[in-house]
């Protein structure tokens, strides 16, 4: 299971590269994150105010719908290693499981959150127990959290590894839900604004918005490239620790 | 005598580590195989994964043409019943001695004089017990009981899986059993064992030591152990067992009673709307599904869930009585926050007992994990929130 130690000269190298590229990616990523927040609040037009309850509270959208776009990314990623896992016991596949799953907790919740902070001001109430998307948007991050709390809990093996790619699995059936309910289900939750006849997104809001998914797609890369270092460094670890524990030192 | 059961190329990882790496083997009709070796060699994984309970990385493992289960992921339950008794005894202590005997003999669908049997093993004064009152070897006595009985009733050869039968048991107890493996195999079923108890392994036809070599003995013969049963039907454990230990009520009833109670408390029923009102009426089924189905927990003891997944057979529940328990507390809540409504009674049923056997799936789906009860599963409870808000935006 992981690298053997011998395969430790070959994969440096090759690590180092995407150390670098991981970083590179997340400093872009905060970067444009940053630049998107201010444009957003500073530049860009204010949406009518006859067409919302708290027009002021809409700016939050630059940052609602970039991190709940990285989000679909990362769960996408964790389908993506759960399977490759699953299937072909790929090590690369629990690895990236490992770091899509922690990418798609931190989005998750940003999303989550920042829809709650504009649902209380538009609405009136921050959630709605009856609406599809919120509420498949949420347990797909309550999964992530399942997964990220409840790995650490068990020790690494074949069953963990199993078991949490079968949650991985099977939890990617709420991604496509998620994505169509505000266009069969509308109850609460806006419908698409973006790639749609019905879209009415101005130019210049558009170009923010679009600024900021590029953003928020260079940041979950760049998290997701620095996970699955990080795990291949910690089975590195364990590995070293067994043949410690073996040699008796 | 044909294999009764076949082990071909089998690889089985259990943690970081490889346990059984292309393992080969064939238990023949008739034939006593004993599994001997070193602590850690492998000897209760090929019993469990005999059983069906360990998935396999490489390698099938089947009964006659039947799959045990192969590392494509089919798994498949034997032609004819077989005997399991695992390190742990794979009981509920809730249950009663005499009834765990006749609830094996059950699932082979035969019921026979289950009293003699106990009174031949020293148990027929314990036969009315709970099991969790019973001593460590009174325990291991009935757990070895339930593991060998389906040889004794079975119409056709099967196979009998006993991985260390002996611990536990005293002298006399373990010369009983050793005769009895030999009267066993003597009626062609098939028996492995592991143990490194040198009676045991003295009746056995072959040794297997995991170090590549297999020892060939000559036992002598024993004597058809066969006990005269009855064709019977099967019956609800799981009901029988929330009867007494009225673990429903405590686990479902309660809560959703404490629900009612709180909306009582904090909330003017005259007041609500009707969205509210059916709300408020659904809410104390939904809190007693949340909170799970009684009897899985119990399944939990000393591996009983284990033994009931490898007999292929839906394990004890209680759902029937969540359903009742649901509907019954929906009632309550009709009558103090609205008025008596059958439909809305039914749904309150039906939300209950859905949201409990969901829970129910979610926690057998952790239980391979080396430490399930670390898992945060109500982590994934909220899931079954949004139906039942929509159920309540619908019927409103």
């Amino acid at each position: 299971m992981g690298n053997s130690c011998r395969q430790i000269g070959i994969v440096l190298p090759l690590g180092g590269i995407m150390r670098d590229l991981g970083t590179l990616l997340i400093m872009s990523g905060f970067a444009g994150a940053g630049l998107t927040l201010w444009l957003g609040l500073a530049w860009a037009p204010s949406v009518s105010i006859d067409a919302f309850e708290a027009p002021i509270s809409q700016k939050i959208f630059y940052w609602h719908v970039p991190s709940a776009w990285a989000a679909m990314i990362a769960f996408t990623l964790l389908f993506i290693g759960s399977l490759a896992w699953f299937i072909k016991r790929k090590e690369w596949g629990w690895n990236l499981h490992v770091a899509s799953s922690e990418a798609s907790l931190a989005f998750g919740l940003m999303a989550v959150w920042s829809g709650c902070i504009w649902g209380a001001a538009e609405w009136g109430v921050p959630w709605d127990w009856t609406d599809i998307r919120l509420n498949t948007f949420a347990l797909l991050t309550l999964l992530a959290i399942f997964l990220v709390l409840g790995r650490k809990s068990q020790p690494d093996g074949i069953e963990t590894r199993d078991t949490f790619a079968t949650f991985g699995i099977y939890g990617f059936v709420l991604v496509p839900i998620t994505y169509l309910a505000t266009r069969f289900w509308q109850i609460r939750h806006p419908g698409p604004v973006v790639a749609t006849s019905e879209g009415s997104l101005n130019s210049d809001m558009g170009m923010v918005l679009a600024l900021g998914a590029i953003s928020f797609t260079m940041l979950v890369i760049g998290h997701t490239i620095c996970g699955i270092r990080l795990t291949k460094m910690e089975s590195r670890l364990i590995e070293i620790q067994d043949i410690m524990d073996k040699e008796g030192i | 005598m044909p294999d009764l059961l076949t082990a071909s190329g089998v690889v089985i990882k259990r943690g970081r580590n490889t346990v059984l790496n292309g393992f080969d083997f064939n238990l023949k009709g008739g034939e006593v195989v004993v599994l001997a070796g070193e602590n850690g060699c492998g000897k209760s994984t090929v019993i469990e994964a005999c059983a069906g309970l360990i998935d396999l990385e490489e390698g099938s493992i089947k009964t006659g043409k039947q799959i045990i289960r192969d590392s494509e992921g089919r798994h498949g339950r034997p032609d004819s019943p077989f005997g399991l008794c695992l390190q742990s005894d794979c009981v509920m202590g809730d249950e009663l001695v005499k009834e765990r005997i006749d609830d094996v003999a059950a699932l082979c669908g035969k019921s026979f004089d289950s009293q003699s049997l106990l009174n031949q093993w020293d148990l027929g004064h314990r036969s009315q017990d709970r099991i969790a009152s019973l001593s460590k070897g009174q325990r291991r006595k009935v757990a070895v009981l339930c593991g060998v009985l389906p040889s004794a009733i079975a119409d056709d050869p099967t196979v009998i899986l006993l991985d260390e039968p002996d611990a536990g048991l005293d002298e006399a107890s373990v010369s009983r059993l050793s005769g009895l493996v030999r009267d066993i195999a003597d009626g062609g079923h098939g028996i492995l064992i592991a143990s490194h108890n040198s009676e045991i392994i003295a009746c056995a036809d072959r040794v297997i030591t995991f170090d590549d070599s297999i020892v060939e003995t000559a036992p002598s013969d024993g004597v058809k152990w066969k006990i005269n049963s009855e064709p019977v039907k099967k019956s609800n454990i799981g009901n029988r067992l929330d009867r007494r230990t009225l673990g429903s009520l405590s686990q479902n009833i309660i809560p959703g009673m404490l629900v009612i109670g709180a909306l009582l408390a904090l909330s003017d029923p005259t007041q609500f709307d009707s969205k509210m009102q059916i709300g408020a009426i659904l809410a104390p089924a939904l809190a007693a599904g949340l909170c799970g189905e009684p009897i899985s927990a119990r399944l939990t003891e000393s591996r009983s869930g284990d033994w009931w997944r490898s007999m292929k057979t839906i394990p004890p529940n209680a759902l029937l009585h969540v359903l009742v328990g649901c509907a019954l507390l929906t009632t309550l809540a009709c009558t103090l926050f609205g008025e008596p409504d059958y439909t809305l009674i039914a749904v309150g049923g039906g939300l209950g007992m859905i949201t409990a056997s969901v829970i129910l799936v979610i926690h057998q789906a952790t239980l391979r994990l080396q430490r399930p009860n670390a898992l945060m599963i109500r982590l994934l409870t909220p899931a079954l929130i949004l139906p039942w808000a929509i159920l309540v935006d619908r019927l409103a």
